[in-house]
């Protein structure tokens, strides 16, 4: 029942729930960044079989965060979860080299969707606590994002274990969906 | 009743009129009769049962009660045959009536069959007359057709003589065709000309897009510059940020250490007033020092005046002891005087000795005690004064150790004077450098303010020109794809005009085109030939050079085996000519040879293998040789043959032709002549080549084999990887190709089969799905149904009704969706037979 008042407080005063998307390949750390958004900690997960669906409040928006499971085999379920989505924040291991080719296959196969078409696109350049680790440049260059025609992007580096980076990028993220209102 | 009656009456008058009526209602009335009698005599049995004899009176009038009403009975029974016999006339009656009135039908009947019969006759004279007239009306038909054929073969004649006079004009019109296709042969070629035109135009316009296109890609990469020009000034941005971060905690520690450096001087304060306060102390123990210095002084002012006072008394005592002492040594003196003068008595001059010197005992006894009075005296005096030295010192000591104390306390002021005035100093200090390090963060973030605005402003800027960039691109595009869609529609147009008149004139011209194009195949023919002797000669030609660069080398590199060998060859040359002169001499020559050779074999070793090689090689030359000179007098025969057939033809061509292919001919035969001696080195480099060519081949060969390894060993890490995270997977198919099989999945939900296998793999996943689908909001739920219907292998229809289940869920109005063909999937079809 408390779900469905407020289900009728959101109707009647007009703050829709924005739908986030965070995808990635495997231990890129999304479940860990979802965590890190919604109660400020850093949590131990455990590979995701599944999902992981969290509601995010960042200045008086709400948002309902949904971090899908990065492995192989349930990448493809991933398009189950496009409709309605209103960003993706698409999260990349910044030391993970060898594997950011298929991330970025990944990346394109999902931005092609006819759903995905308006949704905001965020990169997060996970990990660079590291010391190996990519810059974001760099980053964006080996995943095409300079590419991208008609796509609102932008590329944030990241430490989901120190917590720098998530505040900038979600605000950016805010002031994206505000003035795409 | 009655109808039946009459029935049956009409059947006996119909069939035959019995005359049984009578006889048939007496039965009736027997059986009423019989069933009265009996109702009446089992009333009578059952009375007599029951009653008894007393009652006999009772029973007898009942009795009589009982025949009065069997005879009231009768007369009504007979009152009631008497009915019946009245009925029995009226019917009667009715049966004659109805026999006159059947008698009266039937006369009605025949004369109705009359009529109609005669009606009948009458009806068919009608019909008879009617078809008459029909025929008669065909009849009339059939003559107006006639007389309209009659008409049509008259115009059928007219429109023969007419087509005759078409046939004629036809050929005029046919002349004026042949003329027209004259004209439109030359519109034609106009058009073809004004097609080409436009067909360059076209390209022009085609070039004029690809270099926009190449503006735009310009404009594009510029674009693209200026978002890393972006990005690096975000970064600075970021840096500067870092900095004014920095400048930050270094204002911290300045308040920090101004912070300490105040909790340091309120400590100095304290210490100062500490000090003070002992200060204070001391000079309280100051005064009190003083204060027991005066007692001190005062004692020993007192013990003064105590010494003197006992001085005096001692004094006093001494005085009068020695008054004493005069008086006694007075008397001594009297006495001995006395004695002196007196003589008298020995004894009283004894007595008087003795108190002489008792008294002089006396004397020194007291004499004694006053010395021992005024050593003591002396030694109490020396012990005061002791004392008062003492305190004396004491007091020095005091007023010293009073005077240390003030001087400490000054110079201790003076420190913390100068101490508190060196804080304030450094206190100022750090106050200035909070201040200037507060101005210079305002500066900073000034400066980052105006960078921001800076890059605002030339972001805005840039985003404007690409806009700018972009939007001319795009006009210019449009403008020229416009003028392209115009050209091309106007080509269009023109082709399919121009193409009518064509088709129309290619038929006309394909007598022309055929004769020309036996020409031309021929011709082709001819020039196809010419082409391939020029490529071969020319293959030849390049083949030749390379044997010749290639016997180039072969000299260079062999040019110090054959400097060793100089001699030996000269030496061969020599015989062989010799052998060519004399062949007697050739076998001597030869032997010395196969000497020297064999004297030289044993050093030269590889030598001999060369020798034979160049034997061997030397032969194949000369047969090569043979070949190439024999093709080239073929070829040179051919390409005289064509000279010839080409003479006619392209006189100049095959002249320019045949000159160049001399000349091509007779270089390679001069290097070849030249160079007979060293073909087989030639050979042997040609092998070494094809070595060379193999083991380039081999490398590359370990080299793709080297990554087809890395490859494998990759695959075989992320298998193990993933078996690892799932021991029962067996996925290689679905990783290869999860994009071209995951649309199967989605679009059409039946067609997945090969989904089968990995929906067992991702059970796990399915069942954590539908968890978290029963679990979580009916928001979150609605976004799940998609992935549960795929998952589930759901119809669209059964989708469709989950939906609509939590679009109830969740709105407040609407009725609850009915169930459809999901709760039931076994019934499939509408239960409209139910209805």
């Amino acid at each position: 029942l408390g779900g469905f008042f407020s289900t009728i407080f959101s109707s009647l005063f007009g703050t829709r729930e924005m739908r986030i998307l965070i995808l990635g390949l495997d231990g890129a750390g999304k479940t860990t960044i979802l965590y890190r958004l919604q109660v400020g900690e850093v949590v131990t997960t455990i590979p995701t079989i599944g999902f992981n669906v969290e509601t995010v409040t960042y200045k008086n928006l709400k948002f309902q965060v949904w971090d899908l499971g990065g492995q192989t085999s349930i990448r493809p379920y991933w398009r189950c979860y496009y409709s309605n989505t209103d960003a993706v924040i698409y999260v990349v291991d910044s030391c993970d080299r060898d594997r950011i080719g298929i991330s970025k296959s990944e990346l394109v196969a999902m931005l092609e969707e006819e759903e995905l078409k308006k949704a905001i696109l965020v990169v997060f350049a996970n990990k660079q606590d590291m010391e190996q680790a990519m810059t974001p440049t760099e980053m964006a260059n080996s995943l095409g994002l300079p590419a991208l025609k008609d796509r609102k992007w932008q590329i944030f580096k990241t430490s989901a274990t120190k917590g720098t980076g998530l505040d900038e990028a979600m605000e950016w993220l805010v002031e994206a969906l505000k003035s795409r209102q | 009743m009655f109808a039946k009656l009459k029935k049956k009456i009409a059947e006996e008058a119909a069939i035959a009129p019995r005359p049984g009526g009578a006889a048939r209602i007496p039965r009736s009335v027997s059986k009423e009769s019989i069933t009265s009698v009996g109702a009446d005599s089992g009333d009578d049995f059952a009375s007599d049962g029951s009653s008894s004899r007393e009652d006999l009176s009772s029973q007898l009038l009942r009795r009589n009660e009982q025949i009065r009403k069997l005879e009231a009975k009768l007369s009504d029974y007979a009152e009631q045959v008497r009915n019946l016999q009245r009925i029995k006339e009226k019917l009667e009656i009715a049966l004659e009536k109805h026999q006159d009135s059947s008698m009266k039908k039937f006369q009605e009947q025949n004369e109705v069959y009359q009529a109609n019969r005669a009606k009948m006759a009458e009806g068919m004279a009608l019909a008879l007359e009617k078809k008459d007239q029909e025929w008669r009306e065909k009849l009339v038909h059939l003559k107006k057709e006639k007389e309209m054929l009659a008409a049509q073969l008259q115009e059928m004649r007219e429109q023969s003589l007419n087509l005759f006079q078409k046939r004629d004009e036809i050929d005029e019109l046919e002349g004026f065709q042949q003329q027209e296709l004259a004209k439109v042969k030359h519109m034609l070629l106009k058009k073809e000309e004004s097609l080409s035109r436009a067909q360059r135009e076209l390209e022009a316009c085609s070039q004029e897009l690809a270099h926009a296109k190449e503006e735009l890609q310009v404009t594009s990469h510029l674009s693209s510059c200026l978002s890393s020009e972006l990005q690096d000034l975000r970064q600075q941005h970021s840096e500067l940020a870092a900095q004014r971060d920095g400048q930050l905690a270094a204002e911290v520690n300045a308040e920090n250490k101004i912070a300490a450096l105040e909790q340091r001087g309120q400590e100095l304060q304290t210490l100062i007033q500490r000090l003070s306060a002992d200060l204070e102390n001391t000079q309280v123990a100051a005064s009190s020092c003083e204060k027991r210095l005066e007692t001190s002084q005062m004692e020993h002012e007192s013990l003064k005046l105590e010494y003197e006072q006992h001085k005096l008394k001692v004094t006093v005592e001494i005085d009068e002891k020695n008054k004493l002492l005069e008086r006694l040594q007075e008397k001594v003196s009297s006495l001995e005087k006395r004695l002196e003068g007196n003589f008298s008595g020995d004894e009283h001059a004894w007595e008087l000795l003795k108190e002489k010197t008792a008294l002089e005992q006396k004397l020194d006894d007291t004499r004694q005690q006053l010395l021992a009075a005024r050593t003591s005296h002396a030694e109490t005096v020396n012990l005061l004064e002791t004392q008062v030295t003492k305190l004396n010192s004491q007091v020095t000591d005091a007023q010293a150790s009073l005077g240390e104390r003030e001087e400490f306390l000054k110079t201790f002021r003076e420190s913390s004077m100068c101490q508190l005035k060196e804080l304030e100093q450094a206190l100022k200090l750090a106050n200035g450098a909070l201040v200037r390090s507060k101005e210079e963060i305002g500066e900073r973030d000034l400066q980052i303010q105006k960078l921001q605005t800076d890059l605002e402003v030339e972001s805005s800027k840039l985003q404007d020109h690409i806009s700018v960039a972009k939007h001319q691109c795009a006009e210019r595009i449009s403008s020229l794809e416009a003028q392209i869609a115009a050209l091309e529609t106007a080509r269009e147009f023109d082709k399919t005009t121009s193409q009518h008149k064509i088709s129309q004139l290619e038929q006309e011209n394909e007598d022309l085109i055929a004769s020309r194009k036996e020409y031309e195949s021929s011709l082709q023919k001819q020039e196809f030939e010419l082409e391939r002797l020029t490529k071969e000669l020319s293959s030849r030609e390049t083949v030749s050079v390379g044997i010749a660069r290639a016997l180039e080398e072969a000299q260079k590199q062999r040019a110090e085996l054959q400097q060793q060998v100089a001699d030996l060859i000269l030496l061969i040359k020599e015989k062989d000519q010799l052998i060519n002169e004399k062949t007697d001499v050739l076998l001597k020559k030869e032997e010395e040879l196969n000497q020297l050779s064999q004297d030289h074999g044993a050093l030269l070793l590889q030598m001999h293998l060369l020798q034979s090689d160049m034997d061997a090689c030397k032969s194949q030359a000369t047969e090569r040789e043979e070949a190439a000179g024999k093709q080239i007098s073929v070829l040179s025969l051919k390409i005289q043959e064509q000279e010839h057939l080409m003479a006619s033809g392209r006189n100049t061509l095959a002249l320019e032709a045949a000159r160049a292919l001399n000349k091509h001919l007779h270089d390679p035969e001069a290097s070849e002549v030249e160079q007979n001696g060293e073909v087989a080195t030639a050979d042997i480099i040609q092998l070494q080549k094809d070595n060379r060519d193999l083991e380039q081949q081999i490398s590359e060969k370990n080299k793709m084999i080297k990554q087809l390894q890395q490859r494998m060993t990759e695959l075989k890490k992320t298998l193990q990887k993933e078996l690892k995270i799932r021991p029962d997977n067996e996925i290689p198919e679905v990783r290869e190709k999860p994009n071209s099989e995951v649309p199967n999945v989605a679009m059409t939900v039946t067609n997945n089969a090969d989904l089968n296998d990995s929906r067992e793999i991702n059970f796990e996943y399915l069942k954590h799905v539908v968890l978290k689908f029963m679990s979580c909001r009916e928001s979150e739920a609605f976004h799940l149904i998609k992935a549960v219907s795929v998952l589930l292998n759901f119809s669209q229809e059964e989708e469709n009704m989950l939906k609509e289940t939590l679009e109830y869920k969740m709105s407040w109005f609407g009725s609850k969706p009915s169930p459809k063909g999901s709760v039931r999937p076994s019934i499939s079809n509408p239960r409209t037979a139910w209805s």
